[in-house]
């Protein structure tokens, strides 16, 4: 069975018939529907050359580099992230992927054991009350409460979320998801995260802290619940603004009372992927220097386009045109850009050299990281002449 | 926005004529939100001039009737993100399928009565929805959890 690509949740059960996409959401069946749409063509500097050339060059210009950075990887599969992490290290370059203004501070917390997590489908058999704290699921990951979470009647949790879930919706506004929160659910709307998990330490303490009817109410169905999960989202990463010590200490002291875990609630397909490979070669997530082997926040892909510490940046399957600010854009140009993707996008327009791949789960299989940290097999609808790791491993072998 | 009988009510000539078979125009009201009465039974709506704005006003105020499904169940496509809450919390499909639409994957029966197609709802088989027929439930569990209201019914 197809599996969907178009967010971490990585649905499985996507069904083809008919030239019909069912069951996969309107984010997920559009990648499916458009998949032959504007296709990137090899190019060289905005002219369409043979596929070869296009390698050729991208080697000759990454060769002659002296700082390259390396930047995307989140929507390639684990094995050619792999061999970009390795073209890295020759190259001493930067790595750095969208995690580093994502969730990676959360995956980096779960891998290095200061968060207790588990798994999405112990969630859908055994989880009691489910928090959606900063995050707005029905827009960003929409099948994530129906498959995963609120909705399905699993193992322990049988009668549906009537009666076997209880929801909380943390946000500073009435999002869609918190609109569902209506019986047996708890909509809170906040102006800062950290009142909130005050409330909830004072609440364990004994003592009447802000929001104290609320967190009271929601402690004590999570002493009955005895399995509860909290899925934190950028609202939560930027409301906190790197002070996780005070969130950590929340969950552990809930864990004295019941169960609790944490589960960062989602991004790219493969991010999570991307920031355990790199863990496991370095012991950091993400924005990483080979040079220097270290982790910094000034090896950010936007900080080294800003401060000019790169002339070569690889991109593979991102298009930060799009997505980063005007001004990173701006310098971003006049930097020699090579990009890897298989599709048509802002980047290929001002890179110097366009590499067409495949996209993973229509015409490149592999192995994927769902949110949860659980490995995916992505079997591929029909496999492309060339794929990322075939790219990849031919520039690895050419450069120098 | 639902349509309610009080609306459709003021836009009707408020007589009590009984030509439609119904005591008073409020009943008739009612009986056209049912569909169980068309606007064509009110025949001095049609035939006296003074009343003319009036039907202007209920033709357009009645067509969501045109567009509804027997069970009064009104799809908004546009709306719609394909999240798949509707298909999920249905107690029919938990019921005829609880190992595919009732624990949260995707339907492995033919006839679902809803389904996520190209990635949105759409209505398969109405005739097993709860609400269909004679002794119907008035049961609005997709309703409640669509936050985008692309999910509506004729009674609100």
């Amino acid at each position: 069975m197809p599996t969907c690509t178009g967010c971490s949740c990585l649905c499985p059960d996507i069904v083809i018939k008919d030239s019909k996409v069912f069951n996969a959401c309107r984010k997920g069946s559009s990648i499916f529907r458009h998949c032959r749409e504007k296709r990137a063509e090899p190019m060289i500097s905005g002219k369409k050359v043979d596929f070869g050339r296009a390698l050729e060059k991208a080697s000759e210009i990454i060769s002659s580099s002296e700082k390259l950075a390396i930047y995307g990887l989140d929507t390639i599969p684990l094995e050619a992230q792999g061999v970009a992490i390795k073209l890295a290290e020759r190259k001493k370059a930067y790595i750095d992927d969208n995690s580093s203004f994502c969730l990676g501070d959360f995956v980096e917390m779960i891998l290095k054991g200061i968060l207790p997590t588990t798994t999405l489908d112990e969630v859908r058999s055994n989880a009691y009350v489910i928090f959606y704290w900063g995050t707005d699921p029905y827009n960003s990951l929409s099948r994530h409460l129906s498959l995963y979470t609120y909705y399905p009647r699993a193992g322990k949790r049988q009668r549906g979320y009537e009666e076997d879930r209880y929801l909380v919706v943390v946000d500073v506004r009435k999002s869609h998801t918190a609109k569902l929160a209506k019986k047996n659910a708890k909509f809170i709307k906040v102006d800062s995260d950290e009142d909130l998990i005050e409330g909830f330490i004072s609440t364990m303490d004994g003592k009447a802290g802000k929001y104290y009817e609320e967190t009271g109410r929601i402690i004590k169905k999570m002493q009955r619940g005895k399995f509860n999960v909290i899925f934190g989202g950028l609202g939560l990463k930027y409301g906190l603004n790197g002070n996780y010590e005070k969130f950590v200490e929340m969950v552990k002291r809930m864990n004295e009372l019941t169960q609790v875990y944490f589960i960062p609630a989602g991004f790219h397909a493969n991010m999570r992927g991307f920031n355990e490979l790199m863990f496991e070669k370095t012991g950091f997530v993400n924005r990483y220097s080979f040079e220097f082997r270290k982790s910094a926040p000034k090896y950010e892909f936007s900080e080294l386009v800003r401060s000019d510490s790169i002339d070569v940046a690889l991109i593979i399957g991102s298009d930060p045109v799009n997505s980063l600010p005007f001004d990173v854009v701006q310098k971003l140009r006049k930097k020699r850009l090579v990009l890897i993707d298989p599709k048509f996008s802002l980047t290929s327009k001002i890179a110097e050299v366009v590499i067409p791949s495949a996209i993973t789960g229509i015409d490149q299989g592999g192995t994927m990281v769902r949110s949860d940290g659980v490995k995916m097999k992505i079997d591929p609808l029909w496999e492309a002449e060339w794929n990322d790791e075939s790219i990849l491993k031919e520039l690895l072998e050419e450069v120098r | 926005m639902p349509i309610t009988p009080m609306e459709v009510y003021k836009l009707l000539p408020k007589t009590n004529c009984k030509k439609c078979g119904e005591q008073t125009c409020m009943s008739f009201a009612f009986k056209l939100i049912n569909r169980e009465k068309k606007l064509e039974d009110c025949t001095p709506l049609f035939e006296e001039k003074k009343y003319a704005g009036q039907l202007e006003d209920l033709k357009r105020l009645l067509q969501p009737l045109e567009e509804a499904t027997e069970t009064g169940l009104i799809v908004d496509e546009e709306l719609c993100s394909g999240c798949g809450n509707c298909v999920v919390v249905c107690p029919v499909h938990a019921s005829e399928d609880p190992k595919g639409m009732g624990s949260g994957f995707g339907p492995t029966i033919d006839d679902p009565i809803l389904r996520i197609e190209d990635g949105v709802v759409k209505v398969v088989e109405m005739m097993k929805c709860r609400r269909y027929g004679k002794n119907r439930i008035l049961c609005v569990a997709c309703r409640e959890n669509c936050p985008s209201d692309a999910i509506r019914f004729l009674e609100g």
